[in-house]
């Protein structure tokens, strides 16, 4: 970054003389320190999973969540600043209870995604705000089908099959992208989202963390909730044992 | 388009809403009757548990009288819907001052603050009579009644409700032994004779008055607290 | 002359300052109307029945709307009175479970909460003087405690063994009293629906604003099941002998 220092990244109503709005790719930069957060599209629905790094072993095992329902088909997971996702969260919960009012139809992806872009890309026009330290990923079930969107701090947001947030997100998405995900059901997905969560994370840098899977999909009535327990078991111990096999073979390799 | 023909909705019948010119009504009158005897060291409190409408009864058992958190009880007769919301309001004051003051109030200072309560909505009444009954600072029966409005009186006995007009009398001259020859108005009555009396008008009250009747929640409350029974009326 | 003035819904109509006495006038009447809900407890929870009628003052308008609604895994309401009341109140019903939903603690909506919260609506706009014109009926069963509540647009509420709204508090009633009181644990589910069927019966026999097309719900400790409409037998042959009244 050329232009550090320069006087230009001290605010967004100002732009660098190359272009670029620095406390944008600041915000981006709280994002890429946080636990992976990954989404994956499959063809009966949607996974959310995400390695929720613990700073205590204090802390009460599941307390804090980091996947949250905005509606009953919405299910959103960020990687960022905890604070602000949860006001992004409420924001999103206002606009699906106020496009049900309007409409009395659930809040379609698309929409939801649109409206939490241009909420965050307000935050990139004033000079007395600061943009969102969040990538917020939004798992949905709607009528044209599962959808995943997730949402930049710069406002942008995308559709996607699979997506990655966090300091692991390089290693997730290219393990995401072997992944033959719309030929996959999300009981599969939960497993591969398991191994993905367990393979980004940097037991070097983090020693404590959580996996926290959610799904909406058929299985699940179309509604957004967390994956039932004995499943996650299930996927925790596939995802140690692929770990482990890799392990091995890396050992093979050397020998 | 005129919708006035529909004035009188199908699903209503003549007793639901009273109208005053062109303005709805927001008030009923749940009917029932309620009462309270104080003695030397005890209340004698009771409220039969019919709630009606017009000549519909709603329910057998709906109670009108409520233990509240101070160990006092409060019978309402009037509009139901008012009542509870009374109680809530007035609990929702006695929590407010258990925790400032680390202490439960006192009989005559939630007497006077129910009459805050209900001037305070003076010009919008909660449309209910609360007798509020407990024992007072020396440990002796207290029963403070109240119209609408928040007019406060402390008596001995008093009688509301849609039978107040015969159970009043009634306790004038049991309780109270009014213009009677060798009485002494100011006398207590003890407790079996308060019980007695309590449980005899409203069996009279019952037999006489339709919004009267089905079961009767009794209170006694001395210096271990409070008592409560329930007894059954007539279900006719 | 006056101007014509055209009156809409109370609903819809905005507070209008009166011209003679400042006085602050709403019309107040309900629109399109459901008549008589029935309800009572029996030995597996409640059974509750509604005919699918909404009418416009003398008008059958609409022949096929539902008037009974579940709220969360295991209550039931039931409705009569203005229509356009209950889907405001069916609206705010379901923001409420989804806010529950959103909570994500494991807990569920209660039947006592959701009677509170309904009894909370009708209270507090009664107290607007802008009522919602309905008559509501909750049900539930929670931990084998069966629950069965009335509230109405004056917020009086109260619980009973059984409960009839409108009509239903004239003609029904008394024969839920008679056949139910004081037996709410013995009665098995085929007589249930017996008893719920003849109240039915009397009702369209004898109330106009009702239908032969209605259904019926129970609460059990299975949930909430709500039946597709469906008509009962009925008997006109008495009509022959009636003479008289102008015919």
């Amino acid at each position: 970054m050329t232009s550090i220092g320069t006087g230009y990244d001290l605010s967004v109503s100002t732009y660098s003389p190359d272009g670029r709005i620095f406390q944008v790719e600041y915000a981006q930069k709280a994002v890429d320190n946080s636990g992976t957060a990954i989404g994956l599209r499959v063809k009966d629905g949607v996974v959310l999973a995400v390695e929720k790094i613990k700073h205590s072993r204090l802390l009460v095992p599941e307390s804090n969540r980091r996947i949250m329902t905005a509606a009953k088909h919405v299910g959103i997971v960020s990687a960022g600043w905890m604070s602000d996702t949860r006001h992004l969260v409420k924001r999103a919960r206002e606009e699906s209870r106020n496009y049900h009012d309007t409409y009395k139809r659930d809040v379609p992806a698309k929409i939801l995604a649109e409206r939490m872009g241009m909420y965050k890309q307000v935050y990139t026009l004033y000079s007395a705000v600061r943009p969102f330290g969040v990538g917020t990923i939004m798992a949905s079930y709607d009528a044209d089908g599962p959808q995943l969107y997730m949402v930049e701090p710069s406002g942008q947001y995308f559709g996607y099959h699979g997506c990655a947030a966090g300091k692991g997100k390089q290693v997730a998405k290219t393990e995401i992208e072997k992944l033959k995900l719309s030929e996959m059901t999300v009981r599969e997905a939960i497993k591969e989202a398991a191994r993905i969560i367990y393979s980004a994370h940097d037991e070097t840098k983090d020693k404590l963390f959580e996996l926290e899977l959610s799904w909406v999909c058929e299985e699940s009535g179309r509604k957004h909730q967390r994956v039932p327990k004995e499943l996650i078991e299930e996927a925790i111990q596939y995802a140690e044992r692929a770990l482990d096999e890799d392990d091995d073979e890396m050992d093979d390799d050397e020998e | 388009m005129d919708f006035a023909q529909f004035q009188q909705a199908p699903v209503s019948v003549p007793t639901e809403h009273h109208s005053h010119g062109n303005r709805w009504d927001p008030y009923v009158d749940n009917g029932g009757t309620s009462l309270a005897i104080a003695g030397e060291d005890f209340v004698v409190v009771a409220s039969d548990t019919r709630q009606s409408n017009g000549y519909s009864i709603n329910s057998r058992y709906s109670p009108k009288a409520f233990e509240l958190s101070n160990g006092s009880v409060l019978a309402t007769t009037g509009y139901h819907a008012d009542a509870l919301k009374l109680v809530e309001h007035i609990e929702q004051r006695a929590q407010l001052y258990f925790h400032k003051h680390d202490r439960a109030m006192n009989v005559s200072a939630m007497a006077q603050m129910l009459s805050g309560i209900l001037y305070s909505k003076r010009f919008f009444p909660y449309y209910v009579f609360p007798i509020l009954s407990g024992l007072d600072a020396k440990g002796k029966g207290a029963v403070y009644t109240y119209d609408p409005v928040g007019n406060m009186e402390r008596v001995n006995y008093q009688a509301y409700g849609s039978a107040s007009a015969l159970v009043q009398p009634f306790l004038d001259s049991q309780v109270g032994f009014k213009n009677q020859r060798n009485a002494d108005p100011s006398r207590l009555l003890e407790r079996p004779q308060a019980v007695k009396l309590a449980i005899d008008a409203f069996t009279g009250a019952t037999e006489r008055d339709i919004h009267t009747g089905d079961w009767l929640d009794l209170f006694i409350i001395d210096q271990d607290g409070i008592h409560q029974t329930k007894r059954e009326l007539k279900h006719d | 002359m006056d101007a014509i003035k055209i009156q809409l819904p109370h609903t819809v109509q905005p507070r209008a300052e009166n011209a003679n006495d400042g006085a602050v006038s709403r019309t107040m009447q309900p629109i399109v109307t459901g008549t008589s809900v029935v309800a009572f407890k029996y030995k597996d929870g409640i059974m509750m029945a509604a005919d699918t009628l909404a009418s416009y003052g003398s008008l059958a308008r609409f022949r096929s709307e539902k008037r009974l609604m579940a709220v969360g895994d295991n209550t039931l309401v039931g409705v009569s009175g203005d229509l356009s009341d209950f889907q405001y109140m069916q609206h705010v019903l379901e923001d409420l479970e989804t806010r529950e939903l959103c909570m994500d603690d494991d807990q569920t909506l209660g039947t006592k909460s959701v009677y509170k919260y309904i009894s909370n609506i009708m209270y507090n706009r009664r107290t607007k003087v802008d009522p919602l014109w309905n008559s509501y009926v909750v049900a539930g069963l929670d931990h084998d405690e069966k629950f069965l509540g009335f509230v109405d647009l004056y917020g009086t509420r109260y619980q009973s063994p059984t409960i009839a709204t409108g009509f239903g508090a004239h003609l029904a009633q008394p024969i839920l009293r008679k056949r139910v009181e004081g037996r709410e644990d013995e009665i098995e589910e085929e007589e249930a629906l017996a008893i719920l069927d003849d109240c039915m019966r009397v009702l369209f026999y004898r109330d106009a604003r009702s239908f032969n097309k209605l259904r019926r719900a129970k609460v059990t400790a299975q949930g909430v099941e709500i039946s597709e409409p469906y008509s009962l037998e009925t008997n006109w042959d008495f009509a022959e002998s009636i003479v008289g009244y102008g015919g």
